[in-house]
């Protein structure tokens, strides 16, 4: 009987079997590659792009590209083991294709050894006679799976993705100068005929580096930098392109091109930075005072030192006393939290309360006169309205015209503080008020007029009752 | 015994009976595969559909020993067995076994569910064990040995339902359905006109070798482990509570069971399915096989609860389940 199996096995209906096992045998590998390949592909495109920005050294780079191969393959090895087709399952398959009522499954399946060796060599007959119908290329065609496509949509938008978050990241957070200085002196130092320059770009971006140089220092060494770098390029434009070296004296050119490039714009990077400085010192361009000008209670806001400030303030004051003890005492913070929020785009007219201004601080608000006035001067080209300026002298025992604020801020000019959003915004049926404006809900409800009020006495006492304006005359 | 003589001899039975009975292919190649494989047949069916009529023509048809049993509340289980007689042998008196009628080859027990269930387990270990015990004193029974019982699904007054232990012995319950219109009007062409149709011996006089020959064949017919382990699934569904393997029923199909086949389902449906490959000329089983004999292998192993009684769900509406939840590999 054993004899019988074993003439049986090497006939043709286990062949067309073991091929069929075979081939779908290829089939789940392949789908096992299709799904993992084009993940690996990305991952490792993804390496030499970090590579290539420098984010990975060399070392790194091997290190991912062994990894993700590691892994790619552990991962087809996974996908594959548990799927590969035993041969029942291309008896299967053929037998649905030939129609054979499961001889090929009975043959792949039974133990010669427990079967009538007559009855076995029949169903092999039978079996051979069958396997004309199938043939395993043509009845065993691959076809790719849905997921090998929603692999490799994954992979592009991963690869997508390696492209866009640099981009994202230099964006979001900017390369310090002193960084973009030692990445353009490693790429000039590819150059040969560069090497000097590259060591004092490497000199530079040390210097930059040093938390005591100003940012006046840094600007000068950066333009003489820049000065040294336009000599160079002079001197590459002096001399005749050789035929022999063309290709490097061009690329020479264009590494010092780019260099000057990025210089200028580190330089443009450094003088903002500076105006910047001085705006977080001086409390942010947007801040706008009400503090009058001539004694006329009306001032036009400051667009600012960004000119995003679009609100007119009116002051309501009546004689050179008065304004001096009506500066809103809250003035500075709400400056400063106007200009950190930039938020000082209020529209439409706003009122302020005497009341509440007479209460504030005089003293206060003469502080921050200072520091505004010694702000907008100093950001110099970036304030245009120089036509808006109030005309009129401010109180001169409250203030002093362009002298030195009390933070240290020099050529301050003007200062216009802006007025609670809500008085202005309550008139108009607007409700634009801030969260600020909001904690000032008590003052900016109050009525105004600009009705003189009668001079005000030292030693009398503060009024206490807010009366309508229809009846304040009537009481006085 | 050469498959080719087996359906050849098969094929020859069916038509011999075909020329009495009309209709009914499928339950005649039932009949005749159970008594192939070495089982027992309950035919199920409202009177007058010729369930009779098929087992006389079948026995004819194979030439072996036919007797029929009407099943009567007053039988008594000595009526079907023997039982012993005094009788004069030698100038002296002794008791001698005569045997019953259970003595054949084929038993027709007609409207076995009529008798008492005392009665109705007499033929217990005669359809088991191929033997009947009467007084202490066991007599073999001839081979073949097959008992076709009939039972009527309605006039169900004063019957006494078949115990589940005497229905486990059963290898097919085969339903007989009405004829369909043209096999009534062939019905009564053939019985109402001049000529009744006369089956013929088939298989020859001395037939008990060559029966033996083909059952012995019918078990050495080639199938496969799969088709195998799907059979044990498909009978391991019907089991309502868990089992060994943490496996039971599904719920759909739990919901109507009380109890699942026995291993003998199991070993009926892999014999009806060897006797049906035989009887297409196969010499292995195919799943097919295994779904054509699942519900009359089955059927009458679910006992099925309240629940399905009262939605009038059927044993055969549990099985199609049963198919519909086990995969085939």
């Amino acid at each position: 009987m054993q004899a019988v199996s074993q003439s049986l096995r090497g006939a043709s209906p286990e062949q067309l079997l073991d091929r069929g096992s075979a081939q779908l045998r290829n089939h789940v590998l392949r789908d096992a590659l299709l799904l993992i390949v084009p993940p690996a592909l990305a991952c490792l495109y993804g390496s030499f792009h970090l590579f290539q920005l420098g984010w990975v050294g060399q070392f790194g780079l091997a290190a991912l590209v062994a990894g993700t191969i590691s892994l790619a393959a552990v991962a087809v090895f996974l996908l594959f083991q548990p799927k590969i087709p035993s041969r029942d399952t291309a008896a299967q398959k053929i037998d649905q294709l030939t129609g054979a009522k499961d001889r090929f499954v009975t043959l792949a399946t039974i133990t010669s050894a427990s079967c009538a060796p007559e009855l076995l060599g029949r169903l092999r007959r039978e079996a051979a006679g069958l396997q004309s119908r199938v043939e395993i290329k043509r009845d065993f065609p691959y076809r790719v799976k849905k997921p090998f496509y929603y692999s490799l949509i994954g992979a592009v938008l991963a690869t997508a993705l390696f492209h866009l978050v640099p981009v994202l990241q230099s964006k979001l957070r900017p390369v310090a100068p002193a960084e973009r200085v030692r990445q353009l002196a490693e790429k000039v130092a590819w150059r040969p005929n560069l090497q000097e320059i590259a060591r004092s770009l490497q000199v530079l971006a040390v210097k930059l580096e040093d938390p005591k140089a100003t940012p006046q220092e840094q600007q000068k060494l950066i333009q003489q930098m820049q000065q040294q770098i336009e000599q160079q390029q002079r001197q590459q434009e002096k001399q005749p392109l050789q035929q022999q070296n063309k290709e490097e004296q061009q690329a020479d050119r264009n590494t010092l091109n780019d260099a000057s490039a990025t210089l200028k714009s580190l330089e443009q990077q450094s003088g903002g930075g500076q105006e910047q400085q001085k705006d977080k010192a001086g409390g942010g361009g947007d801040i706008k005072s009400n503090l009058p000008q001539d004694g006329k209670g009306e001032s036009k806001p400051s667009p600012g030192g960004d000119g995003q400030s679009k609100g007119d303030a009116n002051a309501q004051m009546s004689d050179g006393k008065q304004q001096g003890q009506s500066a809103q005492g809250d003035a500075k913070g709400e400056a400063q939290k106007a200009g950190n929020e930039k938020t000082g785009q209020s529209k439409g007219d706003s009122k302020s309360d005497q009341k509440d201004s007479n209460q504030s601080g005089g003293e206060k608000n003469q502080e921050a006169a200072g520091k505004n006035q010694s702000n907008n001067a100093g950001k110099g080209s970036r304030s245009k309205t120089s036509e808006d300026t109030p005309q009129g002298a401010p109180p001169s025992d409250r203030m002093t015209q362009g002298g030195d604020g009390a933070g240290g801020l020099k050529n301050a000019r003007y200062v216009t503080v802006q007025l609670p959003e809500e008085v202005g915004a309550e008139e108009k049926g607007q409700s634009s008020g801030t969260k600020n404006s909001k904690n000032n809900r008590a003052g900016a409800k109050v009525p105004v007029s600009n009705t003189p009020l009668p001079p005000h006495l030292p030693d009398a006492p503060t009024e206490q009752q807010r009366m309508p304006l229809e009846y304040r005359g009537i009481i006085r | 015994m050469q498959p080719e003589q087996f359906n050849q001899v098969f094929k020859a039975l069916e038509a011999e009976v075909r020329k009495v009975i009309v209709g009914h292919d499928d339950v005649i190649r039932k009949i005749l595969i159970a008594f192939f494989g070495g089982g027992h047949v309950l035919l199920e069916g409202v009177p007058g559909l010729g369930k009779t009529l098929l087992v006389k023509t079948l026995s004819g048809a194979l030439g072996v020993s036919f007797k029929r049993i009407q099943f009567t509340p007053d039988l008594m289980p000595s009526d079907i067995v023997g039982t012993e007689v005094l009788a004069e042998a030698n100038g002296r008196r002794e008791f001698q076994f005569k045997k019953g009628p259970i003595f054949a080859h084929v038993v027709l027990a007609d409207e076995i569910n009529r008798a008492t269930p005392k009665t109705q387990s007499s033929v217990l270990e005669a359809m088991e064990e191929k033997q009947v015990t009467v007084f202490g004193e066991s007599h073999l029974l001839s081979s073949p040995f097959m008992v076709m019982a009939t039972q009527n699904p309605i006039e169900l007054e004063g019957t006494y339902p078949l115990p589940e232990a005497q229905l486990d012995r059963f290898f097919f319950k085969l339903l007989v359905a009405p004829p369909t219109p043209a096999e009534l009007k062939e019905i009564l062409k053939r019985t109402t006109g001049a000529e009744n149709g006369a089956v013929s011996r088939v298989l020859p006089e001395d037939n008990g070798q060559l029966i033996n020959e083909m059952k012995q064949l019918l078990r050495q017919v080639l199938i496969a482990p799969p088709i195998e382990d799907y059979v044990v699934r498909a009978v391991h569904a019907t089991q309502p509570g868990p089992s060994s393997n943490g496996g039971k029923a599904a719920p759909s199909i739990k919901q109507y069971l009380r109890f699942g086949s026995s291993p003998r389902g199991a070993q009926a449906v892999i014999l009806g399915a060897k006797g049906n490959a035989l009887a297409e000329g196969r010499v292995h089983v195919s799943y097919e096989d295994v779904e054509k004999v699942l519900y009359p292998a089955l059927r009458h192993r679910i006992i099925l609860n309240f629940q399905a009684e009262a939605e009038n769900v059927s044993a055969d509406q549990v099985l199609t389940e049963v198919v519909k939840q086990v995969a085939r590999t």
